[in-house]
């Protein structure tokens, strides 16, 4: 059923797919984190903005995938920017959702110690809110991650310049031919883990509290409430 | 150690907007003095204002009139964040950060002062032997892996840490067991003579009140202040039905815990060494209306007590094994101590021993109650 043979012979295209499926969605969760951040950071003393941009990332989660890409080629045309835009605008639910539970999880006590010591605003963001937060924040990159490489795969409709391991799917699909689809989704879905375990390395490297205490273990616990069911 | 300097609050009002007097939270014209150096207690039940009372000296609340100072300067004056980091807080949850080490967490303010590294870690690990745990185990654990009594402490010493001239502190043993609240009440008391810091604390709780402050004053709901005065004063004469019903009817008994045995005048023992004349003895105890003899070993330590009656008319005082010489007391014991020893013992007087062991004297439950009287 599957064509060995095939395989060995396109060795070199699956790496440059890999390559790009890897950058299209590395761009994309960069650049939604940054604005998220932003955003959330914005919003989190504000409660009427924070409504809204949650509201609205919520709506845009809601457009299908491949109604985005296609909707967006009259006005980017076929370029990068037409595969980003939606890689990225699917992100920031993910995002604000979990930076905002992560702000929110702050203890009140933590705060107002904060506070007391002479902390200012911005001092205590920076040292305490944001830090306290990372656990949540972290478990938003992983999610957007997986979720943003399992995105590009769809971008593949915008043509052979785009869609990473999904280029391999749509092909194979056209021509019947499932050695092909399996080149475009395996990879596609071990490549999804090993970013997810990497995270969680990363995680543990950086909130080494987090991990003295069992009943607190990080993003593992804490997506299910971030990320609710509404989505 | 930098001098503490008074706390004076005058004519301090907080207002909460919409609910007009009385609510819960409100500071009515509070106007009290909390010396330098000294541990000023805030206590009242829930919603007397005596948190909006503390949280106004480091400006966490803003009053609605009248002012504070600290020392000879009006705190509305001074820049809020510079105020707060000469503050030293301690809050009932204790606050501590959970992603930094407990080292990490007592050098705090000194960081935010822009201390270098190595003044910060020296700070910290002297702060946390002033509180009693070793540097070298605990600088470098996360609060998540002390227990409550240890993360207390870590928050005395994180308040501590810029060396503040005032310290406030928020019920902070209001979330540890009984037993860990009393061995932690005891050492801030010794810690606090070393450090002479002026201690503006709150409690709902006035038996902690009474144990921990120099002053007391009690707040009711409205943010009144009903009382200020030293704990004898409140539980000797409550200036109202409500201080009275708050310090309990239980305040005479209250007090004898603030009254140790070295303030009271003792009675002579009437005592006679092992193998001293048994009828110079009976003589003495005859002409004393407390008839027992305490018989005493060549330094005039306590042996036995024994009645007259049954010490030989002639020849020497025996070395029996009568009544045993108890209850021994020694200056510092509190009259509420003595009182209770004297309850349980067989003889209606306790004996006054010194650091040596030597009778100094005796004390009667009629002279503790003698006392109260006189100072009510």
């Amino acid at each position: 059923m599957i064509d060995f043979a095939w395989l060995a012979d396109h060795l070199d295209d699956l790496l440059g797919r890999l390559a790009q499926h890897f950058v299209l969605a590395a761009i994309a969760v960069g650049v939604g984190f940054v604005l998220s951040i932003g955003m959330s950071i914005a919003a989190l003393r504000r409660p009427r903005l924070r409504t809204t941009l949650v509201t609205i990332s919520g709506v845009i989660y809601t457009i299908p995938s491949l109604a985005m890409f296609a909707a967006l080629v009259p006005v980017t045309g076929l370029s990068t920017l037409t595969a980003e835009i939606p890689l990225t605008l699917y992100t920031l639910l993910i995002f604000m959702r979990n930076i905002l539970a992560g702000l929110d999880a702050v203890p009140a006590e933590v705060l107002e110690a904060a506070d007391g010591m002479g902390y200012s605003s911005r001092g205590r963001l920076r040292r305490v809110e944001l830090p306290l937060a990372l656990p949540l924040v972290i478990g938003g990159v992983r999610l957007a991650s997986v979720s943003t490489i399992g995105l590009v795969t769809v971008s593949g409709i915008l043509g052979d310049r785009f869609g990473g391991l999904g280029f391999f799917i749509f092909e194979g699909y056209r021509r019947s031919f499932p050695t092909e689809i399996l080149l475009g989704a395996i990879p596609s879905i071990l490549l999804a883990v090993v970013v997810d375990v990497v995270l969680v390395a990363v995680q543990r490297r950086l909130t080494p509290w987090s991990r003295s205490n069992p009943a607190d273990r990080g993003p593992a616990q804490g997506l299910p409430q971030a990320m609710g069911s509404s989505v | 150690m930098s001098t503490a300097e008074r706390v004076v609050f005058e004519h301090v009002t907080k207002r909460y907007p919409g609910t007009g007097k009385g609510n819960p939270g409100a500071v009515e014209d509070l106007s009290l003095e909390g010396p330098a150096g000294k541990v000023c207690v805030l206590v009242g039940p829930s919603g007397c204002g005596k948190t909006t009372s503390l949280k106004m000296v480091n400006r966490l609340i803003e009053p609605t009139s009248g002012r504070i100072l600290i020392g000879e300067s009006d705190i509305a004056n001074r820049d809020v964040i510079d105020l707060r980091r000469g503050i030293g807080y301690v809050i009932q949850q204790v606050g501590l950060f959970p992603h930094q080490t407990v080292g990490e967490n007592v050098a705090t303010v000194p960081r935010l002062l822009g201390w270098d590294e190595v003044r910060r870690r020296a700070r910290a690990d002297e702060l946390l032997k002033l509180v009693g745990l070793d540097p070298g185990r605990y600088a470098g654990r996360y609060p998540s892996a002390l227990s409550g009594g240890e993360r207390q402490r870590v928050g005395v010493a994180r308040a501590l840490a810029a060396d503040p001239p005032v310290l406030l502190m928020d019920e902070p043993f209001g979330a540890v067991d009984p037993i860990v609240r009393e061995r932690l009440q005891n050492e801030l008391l010794r810690l606090q003579e070393r450090i002479a810091k002026t201690i503006l604390f709150v409690t709902h709780d006035i038996d902690e009140a009474i144990k921990m402050g120099s002053l007391v004053a009690v707040m009711q709901v409205g943010g009144h202040l009903a009382q200020f005065g030293t704990p004898d004063e409140i539980l000797a004469s409550p200036a109202s039905d409500f201080v009275a019903r708050f310090v309990g009817a239980d305040r005479g008994l209250k007090r004898l815990a603030l009254v140790r045995v070295g303030a009271l005048e003792l009675r002579p023992a009437i005592t006679a060494r092992v193998g001293s004349d048994a009828a110079d003895a009976r003589r003495r105890a005859a002409a004393d209306d407390f008839r027992y003899v305490l018989v005493v070993d060549d330094d005039d330590r306590p042996l036995q007590w024994i009645h007259p009656d049954r010490l030989p008319a002639e020849g020497q005082v025996p070395a029996t094994d009568d009544m045993a010489a108890a209850p021994l007391f020694e200056r510092q014991t509190t009259l509420k101590d003595a009182f209770s020893m004297l309850l349980a013992s067989d003889v209606q007087a306790g004996i006054v021993v010194d650091g040596e062991g030597a009778v100094l004297g005796l004390v009667t439950a009629d002279m503790i109650g003698e006392r109260m009287r006189q100072a009510s």
